[in-house]
């Protein structure tokens, strides 16, 4: 009786599991399988391994300047992370570290700011790009996603547990506050830095509605933009789509593997 | 006067409204080894803080070698601090940690290699230089703490309950090797602790504190025997001091003291003529005190008896109250019993009604 429970259990468990699984592995299969067929097996809902890899490739060169779309998504994607990494992580270990009588105030406020959908601030931030004559600029882009509130949140969260006999040592050893910062802080904190990076960085390559809106000239395009307007053509060549798509979704899965376990040190928080 | 190597005078400390060091005193001669000690809360971290500069001294001087110190920054007030938690740093090897200090005071590079060998050395630490702190049990984390401290040469060692995070056992072995240390290096050490064996074992003078202010200050043994208050004697000593309510009466035309409970009435010797009749006082037992043969006793109901083998603990009541009994060796006491313990009436200590000595 009871083992039978347990066996139930088990097998309830593994199946939701199994289907939760599948349910968000499949896409990935499919998106691999439909680059190596034809737009019209795709739509016929085929499932297997196509002819067409090479003419989708070719179709999907032909339409699209690869190396450029892909140029402009790394180089946004890498200046907005390296440059929110540091922005974050100096107010994060401040907020922590520092007292003030306004501290909790001022960080209440930033919280605040994760409130406001991005929708309320787009004119705004639009009208505002626009007065510094960003538009169609890639620093449009990159400048908005700087003073990112829920990394400022994370970074203060992972200071909680740098221990503030470390910063005490380095001050009696004669090292200045910002040699206390570069020496000891970022050393110490490295896997709340690759988690942060991981995060970041897949935020900023997947980033979709505000570059749609600011990015107007196709030489300034992403990659992620590129995928979705072939997407939407009045004829989709869906195989090139798919070889798209994976090339879209590959920087990713590459950072994310390289730095898994950094990635999963930091969001479990350990520092050794 | 030969100048003191630590002073601090009337030094407060305050964090917003509350007042957390309430004007401390003290003076530290070069090469002793001061202990403060003190219930947790009562600001011996604060204090000792303060003297490393980590917190900024609210009012009051602090000098070190007859130097105003007050706004000094850390590094250059001439003290190395070993930090509770040890403090290494975590991404560097043991031999940059104890080096990191010189690094930035721009020591040459021979040079730093040459403290931190010696330093090693003295710790024996040579085979652990490349490593890092992670890579390293307890017991040698806390002595590459002591060698970056050691290798910066200061005036003052500064130390916050180094061995708490110790087993019991590495406890007294680190303890002894912390004593051994403050020998051959003849340092000015000034040692934070709350635990009162501790401070016993390593202190040529104790400061004990109690929220924020100097209780007393004296050697181990000053501190153990000649208590200024009933504070200071409770927290010094193991077990502690029995604490017994009593009245100052006349016997027989004798001024004497009677103890509330019991109805044992001691003589007042030399407190005599200081008594007026009636004054409530407390008398103040140490557990060691009773022996066979003593002029005086005490009838005891024994609640419990612990056999340690080379002495026995009684813990027993007179009337309400509990009295702790310390005897050495093996006693054939059973829980239950009544026991007549003896003591002299002369090793008995008084305290006012303010919990004050009564000298
Ligand atoms: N940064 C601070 N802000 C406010 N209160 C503090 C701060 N540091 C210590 N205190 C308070 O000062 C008192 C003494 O603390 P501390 O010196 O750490 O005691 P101890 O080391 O004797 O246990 C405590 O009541 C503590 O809460
Ligand atoms: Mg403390």
């Amino acid at each position: 009786m009871d083992r039978l429970t347990r066996g139930l259990t088990a097998f309830f468990t593994y199946a939701f599991l199994g289907i939760m699984a599948f349910l968000s592995v499949f896409p990935f299969i499919w998106m691999v399988l439909g680059a190596t067929n034809t737009s019209i097996d795709i739509i016929k809902g085929k499932v297997g391994i196509g002819t067409a890899l090479l003419d989708n490739i070719r179709a999907f060169n032909a339409a699209v300047d690869v190396p450029l779309v892909f140029w402009n998504s790394i180089k946004i994607a890498l200046i907005s992370t390296a440059l929110t990494l540091i922005v974050a992580s100096l107010a994060g270990y401040g907020f922590e570290v520092f007292r003030s009588k306004y501290r909790e105030r001022v960080y209440s406020a930033i919280l605040l700011t994760l409130m406001v959908p991005f929708a309320a601030l787009m004119i705004p931030l639009f009208v505002m790009m626009g007065k510094f004559g960003l538009i169609n600029t890639h620093w449009a882009v990159i400048l908005p996603t700087l003073g990112s509130a829920f990394v400022i949140f994370y970074f203060r969260q992972s200071t909680k547990a740098f221990p503030s006999e470390l910063r005490d040592a380095a001050r009696v050893d004669g090292l200045k506050e910002w040699q206390i910062f570069l020496l000891i802080y970022v050393p110490v904190m490295r896997s709340t830095y690759a988690a942060a990076f991981i995060i970041v960085f897949m935020a900023s390559w997947n980033n979709y509605l505000w570059p749609l809106i600011v990015l107007q000239s196709n030489e300034m395009k992403t990659i992620t933009l590129v995928v979705s307007s072939m997407a939407s053509a009045y004829y989709p060549d869906f195989g090139a789509v798919m070889v798209s798509a994976i090339l879209a979704t590959l920087p990713t899965l590459i950072v994310f593997f390289v730095m898994q376990r950094q990635f999963v040190q930091g969001m479990t928080g350990s520092i050794k | 006067m030969a100048m003191s190597e630590l002073s601090l005078k009337s030094v407060r400390k305050t964090f917003g409204a509350l007042e957390v060091i309430k004007g401390v005193d003290l003076e530290i001669e070069k090469g002793e080894f001061t202990v403060f000690v003190g219930p947790s809360g009562c600001g011996k971290s604060t204090l000792l803080r303060m003297i490393a500069g980590l917190e900024d001294i609210s009012s009051g001087d602090l000098e070190i070698s007859g130097e105003r110190m007050n706004e000094t920054d850390p590094s250059k007030r001439g003290i190395a601090m070993v930090f509770q938690s040890y403090a290494l740093y975590p991404h560097l090897t043991v031999r940059q940690n104890m080096g990191f200090a010189l690094r930035f005071a721009g020591v040459p590079k021979a040079e730093i290699e040459k403290q931190v060998m010696d330093a090693a050395r003295i710790l024996e630490l040579e085979k652990l230089l490349d490593r890092k702190p992670k890579a390293l049990s307890g017991g040698q984390r806390q002595r590459v703490a002591i060698g970056r401290a050691i290798v910066r040469h200061p005036k003052v060692f500064l130390f916050d309950e180094p061995l708490s995070n110790l087993d019991a056992e590495l406890r007294v072995h680190m303890r002894v090797e912390i004593a051994k240390l403050h020998k051959k290096l003849g340092a000015t050490v000034v040692y934070v602790t709350h635990d009162q064996v501790e401070a016993m074992t390593l202190a040529d003078k104790i400061v004990v504190l109690r929220d924020g202010r100097i209780e007393q200050v004296g050697s181990p043994l000053q501190l153990y025997s000649d208590p200024d208050n009933r504070f200071v004697a409770g927290f010094i000593g193991s077990p502690k001091m029995n604490f017994l309510p009593a009245t100052a009466v006349t016997t027989n035309g004798q001024p004497s003291i009677r103890l509330d409970a019991s109805g044992i009435v001691l003589p007042a010797g030399h407190l005599a003529t200081r008594l007026a009749e009636g004054t409530k006082l407390v008398a103040g037992l140490r557990p060691e005190i009773f022996k066979d043969g003593g002029d005086s006793s005490l009838l005891l109901d024994i609640e419990m008896v612990e056999h340690l083998g080379s002495e026995t603990l009684v813990h027993a009541r007179s009337g309400e109250t509990l009295v702790t009994v310390k005897y050495g060796g093996i006693r054939p006491m059973k829980d239950g019993e009544t026991v007549r313990a003896e003591f002299d009436a002369a090793s008995v200590l008084f305290f006012g009604a303010d919990d004050q000595r009564i000298r």
